[in-house]
């Protein structure tokens, strides 16, 4: 028997598993897919925004504006890399400055800090390859980039770390409540008991709430983004974050120098029914090219060396959708955390188990909890000192596996090896990089399946890029000697 | 440890320049980041290399174990599984970072370096597919590493995107290895492989060609499943109601090839748009004294013969430079490519060096039966020469002569298609 069972290892699921290690409560996390951050947390713009946009007085608000705090604790205390390089938000027409100065007016209201405005001359002198129709800036320094893969992961291991047991590859498809007691079964066969469930399953969060309530209060509108990747060796040609003014729709197309190097143009946006479609299709990607283009005609789409698409948990309620279940008691849903929801995640983690399950319940605190966590210490990362002390501790680190972001195979196996293991080709790049260059894998990725079979044991035809069924090697021609 | 040059990539390339660079009296090193010399060679075991070289028709190994054998007996340091990291410049002194796990991170310093690293493969998301993005998607040349050095099948039913050499090879040999190739699809109206290719690889073994044809959608949700082609219009804009659906497991990429000069990140040099290579002079030197380009790095060529042929050059040159303490000049040339030519190699020439001719690599954007190549220097035409069946898949080559370069105005070069 668990006290809770949390459901889906997004950024959001593994932030309140982490949160509640730190009482002394029993936790399981369950998650279809094989690696924690497969969907929404894996493919987005990787943005903390400051909590200039949201509608004052809502939970996306106060949750945005507390979460891009507690990024700034994070980033030690979790090790995970945060790009403070800010954001511009831009209008070019008299009707837009009217727009902006009015989201200058919210973004004071929801409490975000040394925001201002800025004349054209100023935002040119910031920023030069702005398209130069701009006419008025709203600076929004605490805006800042993070890395959605490995923030998640952290939360995870360090969850792990501190207790929760973690199930992946492991679909709920049943879920009972007898007296107080869940009885959550899965894909396996498995029945588990837990005292509380958390719902976390992102896009799958009306799936979940369906199993249960009769009358489920919110609906999942799964709403598409696509995006194009530009190469980090074309980085520069814009350093802020840039907004449009926002509409009706949303935030918009945007620019966002990533953590790495790279630099994200999109989201697109239009919603869809399948909350697993991620293809790129051709319109999508022709409105992406054409909105961000408004904001610089500076961007160099020949550098292209990706395009993805995400998905995100949007719902019929506008705002997140964080509450106790009506109907169903210890049952809480975390529902519809679209953007800004990987800025808010840390916050909702705290909101979750501080307001909502400690307003019914006692916790008593994890003396052992340990809330640091180290990721892996990247070769290409460290000092020429570490470099050779890490060399003569592990000679792997003298081959390079990824030519491109420059991984070594001491990076990899360590990547395979931790208590999330990275063990397909893409929990690879996830987290070392390996792949996610120039070549796109074209170089390493032979390697990479050797050394996930070598240090899984397991032949290299039945190692994948991603998710089931999704091998590379199809059969040996070969009799190995 | 300070070499007078060190010579980065052991393929075709690296190999000749190697050869022709060597002197008893430089210390050279060449460095390889396989476990043995050869490069891509190594998983070509189609026949077809050779024939201007060696008069006689090798394949991709027994052509890189020629090479071997004529440098291994040469008094320079060869260090394989070796890979370069970082390359600076300090006080005309080359600082190449590289790793190898004997030695871990460390640094190499050298006068002189040629750059001979080979070529990587144009990507999916380089050329934004449409469609889902399962597993089964990879560029033609990986396919032929799992298969021909490893010995791994990547697929059993399989569609060719990209008529480029590599794909229409691979659509032979994973035919012969029992697979279902459906077809071979070009976007342009003509193939961008070599006319022996299409004849033996695809004609030969009833493969079809769909020339001005795309792929419009791709589906599957962890492997592939499917492609559907279309057709396009002159524009490349796909043509509705000209849809055709096949279940593949595998679709192949032979969409272009880029040289890989990724390894600097600390050294900048004048590199051209349209090859995506260093900007050279007729001796192969880029912008930086005494740093050279030659083979697949520098741009990227039909045939290894014609790699190994510009690679001799390259070497030589640098032993020249080496040998008479060369110095980077400052008289040039420039060498433009105009009207129906798509680049032109060397981009400058190096008044200051003495020459009697220099031999001009190019390749047209256009097809043409019939026409003349015309070189201009100002508003004067210094040379014409009449072309027959040429096409963009294959460099045409021309030998001008310095006695007809009479100013230093820039130098172009088009193509005229005769009606």
């Amino acid at each position: 028997m668990y006290d809770y069972i949390i459901i889906g290892a997004g950024v959001v699921g593994t932030a309140i598993a982490r949160e509640l290690m730190k009482y002394d409560v029993s936790a399981l996390m369950i998650e279809k897919e094989n690696d924690v951050c497969n969907h929404a947390s894996l493919a987005n713009s990787a943005i903390v925004h400051s909590g200039h946009d949201p509608k004052p007085g809502t939970l996306k608000a106060k949750l945005n504006v507390e979460g891009n705090r507690l990024y700034e604790e994070l980033e030690d205390t979790l090790d995970i890399p945060l790009l403070k390089n800010g954001a511009f938000v831009v209008a070019q027409s008299e009707a837009e400055e009217k727009r902006l100065k009015s989201l200058y007016e919210r973004a004071l209201e929801n409490g975000v800090k040394d925001c201002s405005i800025l004349d054209r001359e100023e935002a040119l002198k910031r920023e030069p390859n702005l398209n130069s129709k701009v006419t008025m800036v709203l600076d929004l320094p605490t805006t800042k980039v993070t890395y959605p893969w490995e923030v998640t992961l952290a939360n995870a291991e360090n969850a792990i770390e501190n207790g929760l047991e973690f199930k992946k590859s492991t679909e709920v498809t049943q879920i009972e409540k007898t007296d107080d007691v869940f009885t959550v079964t899965t894909s396996e066969g498995t029945h588990y008991k837990t005292r509380s469930i958390i719902n976390a399953a992102g896009a799958f969060t009306g799936v979940i709430a369906a199993m249960i309530e009769e009358h489920p209060k919110f609906e999942i509108t799964p709403r598409r983004g696509e995006y194009f990747v530009i190469d980090r060796h074309a980085k520069g040609f814009i350093n802020h974050t840039l907004y449009p003014v926002p509409s009706e729709k949303g935030k918009g197309i945007l620019i966002v120098p990533q953590v790495h190097g790279e630099t994200l143009i999109g989201p697109s946006s239009e919603f869809q029914d399948d909350p697993e479609n991620i293809d790129n299709t051709k319109d999508g990607l022709s409105k992406v090219r054409k909105g961000a283009t408004k904001l610089t005609d500076k961007i160099p789409f020949n550098k292209v060396i990706r395009t993805f698409t995400g998905v995100r948990a949007s719902s019929t309620h506008k705002d997140f959708f964080i509450q106790e279940s009506e109907e169903v008691k210890n049952l809480i849903h975390v529902a519809g955390i679209d953007s800004p929801g990987l800025s808010a995640a840390p916050a909702i983690a705290k909101y979750v188990v501080n307001t909502l399950i400690k307003a019914n319940t006692d916790l008593r605190d994890n003396p052992s909890f340990n809330p640091r966590r180290k990721g892996i210490k990247l070769f290409n990362q460290m000092t020429d000192e570490e470099k050779k002390e890490a060399f003569r501790y592990d000679p792997r680190h003298g081959n390079l596996i990824c030519k491109c972001e420059k991984v070594t195979e001491a990076d990899i196996v360590h990547a395979i090896n931790r208590n999330v293991p990275g063990d397909t080709v893409k929990g690879i790049k996830k987290r070392s990089r390996a792949g996610a260059g120039i070549c796109q894998g074209g170089y390493c990725e032979h390697n990479v399946i050797h050394l996930i079979a070598r240090e899984k044991n397991k032949p290299v035809t039945k190692v994948e890029y991603y998710d089931e069924g999704s091998y590379i090697l199809k059969s040996e021609t070969k009799v190995k000697q | 440890m300070n070499y007078d040059l060190i010579i980065i990539g052991g393929g075709a390339a690296g190999i000749a320049a190697l050869k022709n660079a060597y002197d008893p009296s430089l210390n050279i090193l060449l460095v390889e980041r396989e476990k043995s010399l050869g490069g891509i060679l190594k998983q070509c075991i189609h026949n077809g290399f050779g024939v201007h070289h060696y008069n006689e028709e090798l394949t991709g190994p027994e052509y890189a174990v020629r090479g071997i054998e004529s440098v291994e007996n040469l008094d320079v340091e060869i260090l394989t599984e070796t890979t370069v990291i970082d390359i600076e410049k300090k006080d005309s002194v080359f600082n190449i970072r590289m790793t190898n796990t004997h030695d871990g991170e460390h640094t190499r310093s050298s006068k002189s370096i040629i750059l001979s690293s080979g070529c990587y493969e144009r990507t999916r998301g380089a050329i934004q597919l449409p469609g889902d993005r399962p597993a089964g998607i990879m560029p033609a040349g990986s396919a032929q590493r799992y298969l021909n050095m490893e010995g791994y099948l990547v697929g059993k039913k399989v569609f060719i995107l990209g008529s480029g050499d590599i794909g229409l090879i691979m659509a032979r040999r994973m035919k012969l290895e029992g697979t279902d190739v459906l077809g071979v699809a070009e976007i342009m109206p003509y193939s961008n492989g070599l006319t022996r290719n299409i004849v033996q690889c695809l004609h030969d073994f009833d493969i079809p060609l769909y020339l001005s044809h795309t792929i419009s959608d791709i589906r599957g949700k962890s492997r592939l499943e499917g492609i559907t082609l279309s057709e396009v219009d002159e524009e490349f804009n796909t043509i509705e109601g000209t849809e055709k659906d096949f279940d593949v497991d595998t679709l192949l990429l032979s969409v272009g090839l880029i040289p890989d000069i990724n390894m600097f990140e600390s050294l900048s040099f004048e590199t051209s748009k349209k090859t995506n290579g260093a900007v050279v002079d007729q001796t192969y030197q880029t912008s930086v004294e005494g740093l050279f380009a030659c083979g697949n790095a520098l741009h990227v060529h039909d045939l290894a013969d014609f790699v190994t042929e510009e690679s001799e050059k390259a070497g030589k040159a640098a032993k020249t430079f080496l040998m008479e303490n060369g110095q980077k000049n400052t008289s040039f040339i420039d060498l433009e490519a105009s009207n129906n030519i798509g680049y032109v190699l060397p981009q400058k020439l190096d008044m200051d060096q003495p020459f009697d001719s220099v031999e001009l690599s190019f390749r047209v954007t256009t097809k043409g039966d019939k026409g003349v190549f015309v070189i201009h220097q100002g508003d004067q035409e210094i040379m014409s020469k009449k072309a027959r069946f040429v096409v963009p898949a294959e460099m045409e080559k021309i030998t001008l002569k310095r006695e007809l370069i009479d100013t230093t105005e820039p130098i172009s070069i088009r193509f005229e298609v005769t009606k």
